[in-house]
């Protein structure tokens, strides 16, 4: 049973109260999706409007074969990767090296989580864009299989193969952090 | 557990690890107002003087040419007004020279009398 299907009925018949309730209820999960899917690009937020906005226009046409949140996450990927075509290569590598522009100086203490997350983003950004989205959906997002296979409209089976693929791609990149482990600090061990 | 299981979920675990993003406090706010300027379809859409700009401009284009192209009083005139003028024109007659003659006129009427003297 779709926890949100309440609210989507009142949301159909157009209530934006209703809708309102939705968006609390989804946009830090979705602006952390875009923010994944675009490393940290500084129009994640943005993206994320437009995929609420994009929900709220096609609310009539949402028959309730998938859960709202499988929907709406099948929707906020499909606005970044409008978005990533319409600009192109060119933005995506300006983009990715937007964390280098502003090097901290040596005498500032880098802040480390700060830093984690650039390393995250960074390695998430040289993954191709099918195995970007499934292993996000699942690690970052913790999606199961089955709701990713809805997601991305594809087989269990290639979903697992995409996210193998991903972390074993992602595994060299994120080597310093595996040796300082999962903490936020990395002062531990 | 193998070691690649064991490398699968440690990557797993350091993605998993990401803080939640801050949602910026005025996110619904701007969803809103994407949605309201969406729906301006209506008669707000013809406030916009945009729209009226783009359809107007090839009218506008089309009275510029026109203007352009369209004869006038001050423009030059043409053969048969020269001919009408110069039967019109003796350079003795007093009359003529309180009548409104158009220069060119004048002048063409000075240059045949001049070539008729020769």
């Amino acid at each position: 049973m779709d926890p949100d299907r309440a609210l989507v009925e009142a949301a159909a018949a157009g209530s934006r109260e209703a809708f309102d309730d939705l968006v609390r209820r989804h946009q830090v999960a979705i602006v952390a999706l875009t923010r994944a899917l675009t490393s940290g690009a500084a129009d994640a937020e943005d993206l994320a409007q437009e995929a609420f906005v994009r929900a709220w226009k096609s609310l009539r046409s949402f028959r309730g074969d998938s859960s709202f949140r499988t929907w709406l996450h099948r929707i906020a990927i499909n606005v970044v990767r409008t978005a990533q075509t319409r600009h192109g290569r060119w933005t995506r590598m300006f983009t990715a090296a937007e964390p280098d522009a502003d090097p901290p100086s040596p005498e500032e203490p880098l802040d480390a989580a700060l830093a984690r997350r650039q390393v995250i983003e960074r390695a998430l950004a040289s993954l191709p864009e099918e195995l970007r989205v499934a292993v996000a959906l699942r690690d970052m997002q913790g999606l199961d299989y089955r709701e990713i296979a809805a997601v991305l409209d594809v087989p269990i089976g290639t979903v697992e193969s995409r996210i193998f693929r991903a972390r074993r791609r992602l595994k060299p990149l994120l080597a310093p952090l595996l040796q300082t482990g999962p903490s936020v600090t990395g002062q531990e061990r | 557990m193998t070691e690649h299981d064991e490398e699968q979920d440690a990557v797993a675990a350091i993605l998993a690890s990401v803080p939640p993003p801050r949602v910026t406090p005025a996110f619904l706010a701007r969803v809103n107002a994407r949605i309201d300027a969406d729906a301006g379809t209506g008669w707000l859409a013809l406030a916009d003087f945009r729209v009226w700009t783009l359809r107007l401009a090839p009218l506008a284009a089309a009275l510029a040419l026109i203007a352009v192209l369209w004869p006038t009083g001050g423009v030059e005139p043409s053969a048969p007004a020269v001919a009408s003028a110069q039967q019109t024109f003796t350079p003795a007659s007093a009359a003529d020279w309180q009548q409104d003659v158009a220069a060119n006129a004048m002048l063409e009427a000075a240059l045949s009398g001049s070539a008729h003297a020769r």
